[in-house]
C-alpha cells in the first residue's frame, strides 16, 4: 500500500505542469550558474597566472637583495565555481617585502564594481532562493490540496493509516523533487569535467557534501511545505503562508541576525589599528632618530671630529641598521598585538552572528556550504596566517642574502667643507639569482577539516526537518479529513 | 461606474487574506530595511569617527610638519549610503595622502568585515529589486484570469461595461492598493530615521522621495506586466508561473548575465597589470634620480648649512619631476585601463537594462551616490584634496615631503625644545557628492525606461483584454 501511494504521488507531481516549468527554470538556473562560474573561475586563474608572472619578473629585475618584493596571492579555488562565498569580497594578494605588514589588498569587487552591482549568482545562491521556493511551491498544498478536491477522504477509505499516509506524502514528494532535480545537479558535475576545471580528489569529496548538504536543505523545505499544507485548511492560504515563511527565513532572518550581532559587538575599523601602530611607530622613530644623533655625536667626538675612515663608519652604519631593525621588529610585535585583540573582537562578534543568524535553515545552509568549499570566513585569517610566517621566511632569507652580497641599493652621502658633496650608491648591476628565493604555498585545506566546520549545520539542517516533520505528523493526526 | 468598479476591486483587495499577509511582510520588510540602514549608519559614523580622531592622534608629538609623511583620509558614511548601498560597500574607503603621487583606495567595508558579505545588507535597492516585484506579481497575477475561474468576469461583464472601462478598473485600483499601503510603511519608515536622529539634509530628503517615486514606478511595471500576463492566461496557476519565470530572470539573472557577457566580449587588462607597469616605472625614475643625485654640486662647499639646504631643495625638484613625469605616465595607462572599462561597462549595462530591475537599481543608486560613478568620483575628490594638502605642507614646512622624498636633517647643537605641531591646522576633507539635480539628470534615462515598460505592458493590458475569451 505504501509503495502504491508513493507511486501515486510521484505520478501526481511529475503530470502537473506546475512541475514541469519549475523544473525546467531551476535547471537552466543551476547549469547558467555553474557555466558561469566555470568562467569567473577560468578569469580569475589567468589573473592568478598573470600576477604571479609579474611578480616574478619585476623580481628578477631587481640589483640589490633589499629591492625584492614579493607579491603572495590568494589562489583561485575550483570550488568557487559553486561556492563564491567570500572569495570575491576579501583582497586578492599581499605585498611581502620587509617594510609592510601582510594585508590583503585589491578585492575582486573594489577592482571591477559592475560585478558588486550585480552580484554573481553561484550555486549555492539558485539553491538558497530558488530551490526552496521551488520546494514550497510544489508542496504548499500536499494535504489541504487533496482534501479541497476530495480525494484525501478517498484515500482514507482504503485501510491505510494516517501515519503511513503521512509518510508516503512526505517520502513521495521527496523523492518527486529530488530524482529530477539530480539531474542537472549531475549536468553540472559534467560540466565541470568537460571544462577540464583541475579539481583534486579531496576537491570531489569537498564538492559531494556540497551537494548533500544542499539536498538536505531542500528536504527542509519540501517537508516545511507538507507541513504548512496540514495546518491551514485552504491551500490558497497555505501558499500566503509558506511564502511568508519562506521570506523570513531566507531574507529576513539571515540579514538581521548579522547586523544585530554587529551592533551588540563594536569593531574598530582595521584603519583606526593600522593607526595606533602607526602612532607607536612614530614615536619609535623618534626616539631612533634622537638616539642616532646621539651615536654620532659621541662618535664625532671619538674621532676628534675629523673624517673618520671608511671602515669605521662602515661598522658604524651596520650598528645603526641592526639599531633600526630591532625597533622594526619592536612594531611588528606591537601589531601584530593589536592585531590579534582585533581578531579575537571579530571572532566573538562572528560566533553571535552565527548562533543568532543559525535560527534560520538558510544562514545554516550559507555557512556550511561556505565552510565546505573553504570560502568562509576563516579564509581571510588561514591566508593572513600562512602569509605571515611566509614573510618571516622571505625577509629571513633576503637579509641573509643582503649580508653576503655587498650591493644594498643604498645611497651614502657625504658632506665635508673640504671635498664638498660626494653621493655614492652601492648599486651593481647584476641581476640577482632568485632560485632559493622561497615562494608562498597557499594553504589547503583536507577534506575532513574543511567538513569538521560544517557539521554543526548538517547537524541543525537535520534537526530542523525532523521538528518540522515532527510538527506535520502531530498537527495531522488530529487533523480533520473532512 | 468607473468609480463603483475601483471601489468594489478594492473592497475586494483589502479584504483578503492575500493582501494582509502581502502587504504586512512588505511594510515589516521596508521599516526593518528603515531601521537597518539607520543603525548601520550609525555604526560606520562611530567606526569612522574613531578612525579619523586615531589619524589626526598619531600627529601629536610631531614638532615638524615635514615629518608628517602620510595621513589617512576616509569617506565619510552618507546616510543615504545606508539605505542604498550600491558599491559603497564594496569599493576602498580608506586613502593614504602623502602630497605626492597616484591615490589608491583601500579598506572596502566587505573586505574589512567579510561577516557582512556573507548575506548583505537589507537596502531598498535589494526590497524594491526582489521583495516588492514580488508582491506586486502576487497582487496581479490572477487579476483577469481568477476571476475568470470564478465566473466573476462574466457576470461582472453582463452589465453594461466596456471591457476598456473594467480593465481600467483593475489597473488603477491595484496600482492603488500596492502604492498606499506602501506609502505608510515607508512613511513610518522616514519617522524611524527621524527619531533615531540620522542626519539628513533637505536636498538628502529631496533625493529619497526620487528613490522612493523610483521604487514605486517599478513596482507598477511588475504589477502592469502580471496583468497584461493574466489578462493572456485563462487559468491562473498558468499565469503565476509566466510571471514567476519572468520575474527570476528579470530580477535575477539578465543583470548578472549580461555582465558575464560583456566582460567576455570586451577584454580590459587586470589592475595589477597597470599596477606593475607603472611600478616598473617608477623605480626606473628613482634609478634615474640616484645618477641625478650623484651629479649634485653645490655651490658653495664652505657652509655645510647652505649645502644641506640646497641639496634639499634640489632633491624636491627631482621629486616634483619625477612625480610630473610619473603622473603622465600613469594616466596614458589608467586611461586605457579605463576606456576599456568605460566601453565593458557600457555594453553590459545596455545588455542589461533589458531587464526593468537594472534601470531601478541604477537609478537609485545614481541618486544615491553609490552608483558605478562613486568610485572615480571618491578618488577625484581625494585627489583635489591631495593638491590643497601638498600646498599645506609648502606653506607649513616650506616643502612637500610626499613621494619619498630624500632629505638631510642638519644636528643642531642648541638644545632647544621646539614647538609642536597643531594637528588641527591639517586641512579637512569635505567629501561632496553630485547634487540632487545633477543625479536626477543621469537617472532621467533609467526613469523613462520604467516608464515606457509600463506604457508598454498598459497597450498589453488593454489589448489583450480586449479580446480575451470570457467563456
Amino acid at each position: 500500500m505504501f509503495k502504491t501511494l508513493i507511486k501515486k504521488e510521484l505520478r501526481a507531481i511529475f503530470n502537473s505542469p506546475k512541475f514541469t516549468a519549475i523544473f525546467a527554470v531551476c535547471s537552466l538556473l543551476m547549469l547558467l550558474s555553474v557555466y558561469i562560474g566555470i568562467s569567473e573561475y577560468e578569469q580569475s586563474v589567468m589573473q592568478y597566472q598573470t600576477t604571479h608572472e609579474l611578480t616574478e619578473q619585476r623580481m628578477s629585475e631587481a640589483t640589490a637583495w633589499p629591492q625584492v618584493r614579493s607579491k603572495a596571492q590568494r589562489a583561485p579555488n575550483p570550488l568557487q565555481i559553486f561556492v563564491g562565498g567570500l572569495s570575491y569580497d576579501i583582497g586578492r594578494w599581499s605585498i611581502i617585502d620587509g617594510e609592510s605588514s601582510v594585508k590583503l589588498r585589491n578585492t575582486h569587487y573594489s577592482d571591477n564594481p559592475i560585478y558588486a552591482l550585480f552580484r554573481i549568482i553561484d550555486f549555492a545562491f539558485i539553491v538558497q532562493f530558488i530551490l526552496s521556493l521551488f520546494a514550497i511551491l510544489i508542496t504548499y498544498n500536499a494535504i489541504n490540496g487533496e482534501r479541497e478536491y476530495g480525494t484525501l477522504q478517498l484515500v482514507f477509505s482504503n485501510p491505510v493509516s494516517r501515519a503511513k499516509y503521512l509518510l508516503a506524502k512526505c517520502a513521495g514528494s521527496w523523492l518527486g523533487l529530488i530524482i529530477p532535480i539530480s539531474i542537472p545537479i549531475l549536468l553540472s558535475l559534467l560540466l565541470v569535467v568537460i571544462f577540464k576545471v583541475p579539481m583534486s580528489g579531496d576537491d570531489w569529496m569537498k564538492t559531494l557534501a556540497f551537494m548533500m548538504v544542499s539536498l538536505l536543505f531542500f528536504t527542509f523545505f519540501i517537508i516545511l511545505g507538507v507541513f504548512i499544507s496540514s495546518l491551514v485548511r485552504r491551500s490558497s492560504v497555505s501558499f500566503l503562508i509558506a511564502l511568508l515563511a519562506w521570506v523570513v527565513l531566507v531574507l529576513i532572518i539571515p540579514r538581521t541576525g548579522v547586523l544585530a550581532a554587529g551592533q551588540m559587538v563594536y569593531v574598530p575599523r582595521i584603519a583606526e589599528i593600522e593607526g595606533q601602530r602607526d602612532a607607536f611607530a612614530k614615536d619609535k622613530w623618534a626616539v631612533h632618530y634622537n638616539k642616532l644623533e646621539e651615536r654620532w655625536r659621541d662618535r664625532n667626538a671619538e674621532s676628534g671630529n675629523c673624517a673618520a675612515d671608511d671602515e669605521k663608519i662602515w661598522k658604524w652604519m651596520k650598528e645603526d641598521d641592526a639599531a633600526r631593525k630591532n625597533m622594526e621588529i619592536e612594531i611588528e610585535e606591537f601589531y601584530a598585538k593589536l592585531k590579534e585583540d582585533y581578531r579575537r573582537k571579530k571572532a566573538v562578534r562572528e560566533r553571535l552572528a552565527g548562533t543568532i543568524s543559525r535560527i534560520s535553515p538558510a544562514s545554516a545552509y550559507q555557512l556550511a556550504a561556505m565552510a565546505i568549499t573553504d570560502t568562509d570566513l576563516s579564509l581571510k585569517n588561514r591566508y593572513e596566517d600562512s602569509m605571515n610566517s611566509y614573510r618571516t621566511q622571505f625577509n629571513d632569507y633576503i637579509s641573509e642574502k643582503a649580508e653576503k652580497s655587498g650591493a644594498s641599493g643604498h645611497v651614502m652621502i657625504k658632506i665635508s667643507t673640504e671635498d664638498g658633496f660626494d653621493v655614492s650608491s652601492f648599486d651593481s648591476d647584476e641581476t640577482l639569482d632568485l632560485d632559493g628565493l622561497p615562494r608562498f604555498e597557499p594553504p589547503k585545506l583536507g577534506f575532513e577539516e574543511s567538513l569538521s566546520s560544517a557539521v554543526i549545520d548538517f547537524g541543525l539542517l537535520g534537526l530542523y526537518s525532523i521538528l518540522v516533520f515532527a510538527g506535520a505528523f502531530n498537527r495531522f493526526l488530529k487533523s480533520d479529513i473532512m | 461606474m468607473l468609480k463603483v468598479l475601483i471601489e468594489k476591486e478594492l473592497r475586494e483587495v483589502f479584504g483578503s487574506l492575500k493582501f494582509t499577509i502581502t502587504f504586512g511582510a512588505c511594510a515589516i520588510l521596508v521599516i526593518l530595511s528603515f531601521y537597518m540602514g539607520a543603525s548601520n549608519y550609525s555604526f560606520s559614523h562611530a567606526q569612522y569617527e574613531a578612525a579619523k580622531a586615531q589619524n589626526l592622534k598619531q600627529m601629536e608629538g610631531l614638532t615638524d610638519w615635514a615629518s608628517l609623511q602620510n595621513h589617512r583620509i576616509f569617506l565619510p558614511p552618507q546616510p543615504l549610503a545606508a539605505l542604498v548601498n550600491g558599491v559603497s560597500n564594496d569599493i576602498g574607503r580608506t586613502i593614504m595622502v602623502e602630497g605626492r603621487g597616484e591615490l589608491t583606495a583601500e579598506d572596502s567595508r566587505y573586505n574589512d568585515d567579510p561577516i557582512f558579505a556573507i548575506f548583505r545588507f537589507l537596502d531598498l535597492d535589494f526590497i524594491f529589486g526582489t521583495i516588492l516585484s514580488l508582491f506586486a506579481i502576487l497582487l496581479g497575477y490572477n487579476s483577469i484570469s481568477g476571476e475568470k475561474e470564478q465566473g466573476t468576469l462574466r457576470l461582472a461583464l453582463a452589465n453594461a461595461i466596456p471591457r476598456t472601462r473594467y480593465i481600467l478598473a483593475k489597473l488603477i485600483s491595484s496600482a492603488i492598493a500596492l502604492v498606499l499601503p506602501l506609502l505608510i510603511a515607508i512613511l513610518i519608515g522616514c519617522l524611524i530615521l527621524v527619531i533615531l536622529r540620522i542626519p539628513f539634509s533637505g536636498e538628502d530628503w529631496l533625493t529619497l522621495i526620487l528613490i522612493i517615486i523610483t521604487g514605486l514606478l517599478y513596482a507598477c511595471v511588475f504589477l502592469t506586466l502580471s496583468i497584461f500576463i493574466s489578462a493572456l492566461t485563462h487559468r491562473s496557476s498558468n499565469s503565476f508561473l509566466l510571471v514567476l519565470t519572468i520575474w527570476i530572470f528579470g530580477a535575477l539573472i539578465v543583470p548578472r548575465a549580461s555582465v558575464l557577457l560583456a566582460s567576455r566580449t570586451v577584454k580590459v587588462p587586470s589592475v595589477d597589470e597597470t599596477t606593475a607597469q607603472k611600478s616598473r616605472y617608477s623605480s626606473q625614475l628613482f634609478k634615474e634620480d640616484k645618477t641625478k643625485m650623484s651629479q649634485f654640486k653645490p655651490s658653495d662647499i664652505d657652509d655645510p648649512e647652505i649645502m644641506v639646504d640646497e641639496f634639499n631643495r634640489f632633491m624636491e625638484n627631482i621629486a616634483d619631476e619625477r612625480d610630473e613625469k610619473m603622473n603622465r605616465f600613469a594616466e596614458r595607462i589608467n586611461e586605457e585601463r579605463s576606456n576599456k572599462l568605460r566601453e565593458r561597462q557600457k555594453l553590459s549595462l545596455a545588455l542589461a537594462r533589458i531587464s526593468p530591475t537594472t534601470s531601478m537599481t541604477l537609478a537609485v543608486t545614481t541618486l544615491a551616490g553609490t552608483s558605478l560613478m562613486l568610485k572615480n568620483h571618491y578618488r577625484d575628490e581625494a585627489a583635489r584634496y591631495q593638491k590643497s594638502y601638498g600646498d599645506f605642507m609648502k606653506e607649513k614646512a616650506g616643502m612637500n615631503p610626499g613621494g619619498h622624498v630624500m632629505r638631510i636633517k642638519m644636528m643642531m647643537d642648541d638644545e632647544e625644545e621646539p614647538e609642536q605641531i597643531n594637528p588641527s591646522e591639517l586641512p579637512v576633507f569635505n567629501y561632496k557628492k553630485a547634487s540632487v539635480f545633477s543625479a536626477a539628470k543621469t537617472a532621467s534615462l533609467d526613469l523613462l525606461f520604467l516608464v515606457i515598460y509600463i506604457l508598454l505592458f498598459l497597450t498589453g493590458s488593454f489589448w489583450a483584454f480586449g479580446k480575451y475569451d470570457l467563456r
